[in-house]
């Protein structure tokens, strides 16, 4: 196990190398200037070539790709990913205004997600083709149906309509104001938890599904062990690997890809700045949020992979 | 009866005292809430994050309302009468005989945020950075200032603007809201400081900013006018969602949203505050109509582009779109109603303004036919990628242009991508592209149609143009100037170099508590805010 993890971790460098590079390369060529969007990006005119060349040097965008690539690398090491381009502040300043923020909803919303999928997908699958059943599937498919944005607008349009009442318009981190917090919080988590809640009760029911036709399912019935016994633990444990891939790769997802979510709640979180960045062509924004993911997702596939350990005892890493 | 005249004396004199001191409470009551009171934070909604923080190189709402409380200006657009030019730094001025020389005095006292004096220096340094950027700096407004030789500091007090020819249009440009004053000694240091700083003199101190969620400006106590300003400060709460923005106001979680808000939120909103809040509904200095590529086919060709601008029907258009986007007047090239617009009988004699729209788009059809096009065309409309009322105008356009068998692809673009397509680079076909100014000034809004211009997106070149709106912007006689105006949007509208579309109407929505805001006939000017107040937190 430990020669295993020492593996993965291991990996993890060129993993985040290749991904780097491959973003570093793809933001180059692309159409889109970021000198020529300073000049010109909300407004300007003809712009002076003299001008353009004295800010592409300002920017170090004169020096050849390489030595552009190393110079970040380099500054990656000590944890400096640069300047942003376009606001002047350090990128890791600006990150971690948002990151709080972006975990923060990650979680949470991984978490109601779960507290909803597992039970409901389970209770459907135990209950299949009931009225509990066909309820559950409604319910999980307007999940998946309804747009997010559209949810959220909606929760944002009833509160005001009903109770004068609005969310807050600013992010207030918990340990500072947690009731101020939770205010503004709960309606992008519910939005979203639903969202993936969906998702994961109808992977978790299909699941089950497949389990409970299982040969020592059947075994277990006629040792006429206890209903709760026979689903919690000889199914539930079994059906739960592809649930916790899922739930993994979901909540590396939701760190930096709530866009719209965000948009709606006046949230500043990571998603928001990714698509800001990208828009700017802000080289050192967009490749340290690109990182950053990729770091996510690595990550988290690392903790599910031995999460599985935990839940299938055979499944020994080597 | 002594007894009773003595009771009646005193009734009467009861009741007399009780009507004055009612009349003395009420009209007590009425002076309490008109009274200025001190305090409170403004709470407001803005669409849009700043590109930079420098209002000298930036042409959007989202970057001037922001800073405008933090600066000065040589001169301002009244508050309270638009549009005469009063004061701000500069106290007094004079224009000589000549009208070559301006001569300006500024107050005395005014400080900058760090504490330093504002003196006639950094008048001229903030100018000469805006009439002569150093590399590496632009300057948008540049081309408005093309008659001024230079500008000189002969004392701490006095600044001089030296002129080649006369300029009619001087002292709006030197009011714009835009030309906020920065102190020398960054601006020598960097002149692109101000992209990402701030040090003003305004009545509001810079307090924080957080990019896509808040700007924060706290009250400055030194400011120059006594008093003011009368808030402790103003905060706004960046949103690109029209609805998020209308519930922020309806829940009062935001006081005031500056720009617009469209009709049917505003009527949701009156529903839900009843008479807590307060619509200023306002017509615009801003038109949106559509930039023609004069240089690419077949747009080279006038009988294309008047084809276009004749399949346009604005009178259905301002009734459609101005519920849903508060687009309403149908207009020329400056705003309808206003000193130098055309005359709406002329203007009606003009391809694309004649109110029978089946004798037009038959008259579309015939020109497309003899430009080669009888059965239509195709082409790309460009846009920027903004609700309100960018894509609700072209949506309306490319349905009125299906009627002459014209279909249009709509690309909506992110907005750094739709200026550089669409005023830098040229890479457009047809291009939403609105004019919007700080004043209906014609310098302001005629130049965009001069060769070389840089708002001069659709790139064409005339001289009879060039000619005219050189004459008016010298001329000094009123009807001398009036008539080389008509005459300037007559030639542009009849060879349809540029389609102009509809004139907005604004809705200002704010809680009734807000008091002392007159929502100008644009989202530039009077946002200072020094004399704005909140009758209650």
């Amino acid at each position: 196990m430990g020669t295993y993890l020492a593996k993965r971790l291991l990996l993890i460098v060129p993993t985040l190398l290749g991904a780097a590079a491959l973003v570093f390369v793809i933001m180059r060529v692309i159409p889109g200037d970021v000198a020529l969007l300073i000049f010109g990006g909300d407004a300007g005119g003809h712009i002076d070539p003299k001008q353009l060349a004295a800010m592409r040097e300002r920017l170090g965008l004169d020096q050849p790709l390489i030595v552009q690539f190393g110079t970040w690398l380099w500054g990656v090491l000590r944890f400096d990913f640069g300047t942003s381009l376009w606001t002047g502040r350090p990128v890791i300043e600006e990150l971690l205004v948002r990151l709080p923020l972006s975990l923060e909803l990650a979680l949470a919303a991984t978490m109601v997600s779960v507290i909803i999928a597992i039970p409901f997908g389970m209770l459907a699958a135990i209950r299949q083709d009931t009225w509990i059943d066909y309820a559950v599937r409604v319910i999980s498919i307007g999940g998946l149906a309804i747009p997010s944005f559209w949810v959220g607008i909606l929760c944002i349009l009833l509160l005001v309509i009903f109770f004068g009442w609005g969310p807050p318009l600013e992010f207030t981190p918990p340990w500072i104001d947690p009731w101020a917090n939770f205010q503004m919080m709960v309606w992008p988590i519910i939005t979203v938890g639903y969202r993936y809640a969906a998702v994961t009760t109808r992977m978790t029911r299909s699941t089950m599904l497949e389990v409970l036709r299982e040969d020592y399912i059947r075994t277990a019935w006629a040792k006429g062990l206890h209903e709760r016994a026979v689903v919690i633990r000889h199914a539930l444990k079994n059906s739960m690997l592809p649930v916790i891939t899922l739930v993994g790769t979901e909540f590396a997802f939701l760190i930096g890809g709530l866009v719209v979510t965000e948009t709606v709640f006046t949230l500043n979180g990571v998603g928001r700045f990714v698509v800001d960045a990208v828009a700017h062509r802000d080289y050192p924004v967009v490749q340290a949020l690109i990182f950053l993911t990729a770091f996510s997702f690595v990550l988290v596939n690392l903790l599910v992979d031995l999460t599985y350990a935990w839940f299938d005892p055979r499944i020994r890493y080597r | 009866m002594t007894s009773f005249r003595s009771w009646g004396s005193r009734t009467l004199f009861a009741a007399v005292t009780l009507v004055a001191l009612i009349g003395l409470a009420t009209v007590t009551a009425v002076e309490a809430a008109d009274t200025p009171r001190h305090g409170g934070i403004l709470l407001a909604v803005i669409g849009a994050d700043p590109p930079s923080l420098d209002a000298h190189q930036e042409s959007t709402f989202a970057t001037l309302q922001l800073v405008a409380p933090l600066y000065s200006t040589l001169l301002q657009t009244d508050p309270y009468s638009y549009p005469k030019i009063i004061g701000d730094a500069a106290t007094e001025w004079k224009i000589s005989p000549d009208a070559l020389t301006y001569t300006f005095k500024i107050r005395p006292g005014i400080k900058f945020h760090d504490g330093s004096l504002l003196t006639a220096a950094d008048v001229k340094a903030t100018y000469d950075k805006l009439l002569f950027p150093p590399a590496g700096t632009r300057s948008i407004r540049k081309n408005s200032y093309s008659a001024v030789t230079s500008v000189e500091a002969p004392d701490a007090s006095t600044v001089v603007f030296k002129l080649k020819h006369p300029s009619a249009s001087l002292l709006e440009n030197l009011a714009s809201p835009w030309n906020v004053i920065y102190p020398k000694k960054y601006l020598d240091k960097d002149p692109n400081y101000f992209m990402k700083h701030v040090v003003g003199s305004g009545p509001f101190k810079f307090k924080s900013y957080t990019p896509g969620s808040t700007f924060e400006g706290e009250r400055n106590p030194d400011y120059f006018i006594k008093d003011r300003p009368y808030l402790n400060g103003y905060k706004f709460f960046i949103s690109t969602e029209t609805s998020v923005r209308a519930a922020a106001i309806r829940s009062g979680r935001a006081y005031i949203e500056f720009r617009d808000i469209p009709n049917a939120e505003v009527e949701a909103i009156k529903k839900t505050l009843g008479d807590k809040v307060a619509v200023q509904q306002t017509p615009m200095t801003g038109q949106w109509g559509i930039a023609i590529n004069n240089t690419v086919k077949p747009f080279s060709d006038e009988r294309v582009r008047k084809a276009l601008t004749l399949g346009l029907d604005r009178y259905t258009a301002g009734r459609v779109l101005f519920p849903l986007a508060s687009l309403r007047d149908v207009g020329g090239l400056l705003r309808p109603g206003t000193e130098f617009a055309m005359p709406e009988a002329e203007l009606q004699r003009l391809p694309g303004f004649g109110k029978d729209m089946e004798k037009n788009r038959a008259e579309a059809k015939k020109l497309l036919a003899e430009a080669g096009y009888p059965n239509g065309l195709k082409v790309v409309l460009k846009n920027r990628n903004v609700k309100l009322p960018y894509q609700d105008f072209a949506v309306f356009a490319i349905q009125e242009w299906r009627k002459i068998g014209v279909e249009a692809e709509h690309r909506p673009l992110e907005t750094a991508a739709w200026f550089a397509d669409g005023r830098d680079t040229g890479n457009f076909e047809l291009i939403i592209g609105p004019t919007v100014e700080a004043s209906d000034d014609p310098d302001m809004f005629l130049r965009r149609y001069t060769t070389g211009d840089a708002q001069n997106w659709g790139r064409f070149s005339d001289p009879v143009v060039d000619d005219l709106f050189s004459r008016q912007s010298r001329a000094l006689d009123h009807g001398e100037r009036k008539k080389a105006i008509l005459q300037l949007q007559k030639t542009v509208l009849e060879h349809a170099y540029y389609m102009p579309g509809l004139w907005w109407s604004r809705n200002v929505v704010h809680w009734a508590k807000v008091k002392n805001y007159v929502a100008p006939p644009n989202h530039y000017a009077n946002q200072k805010l020094q004399d704005v107040w909140l009758s209650e937190d």
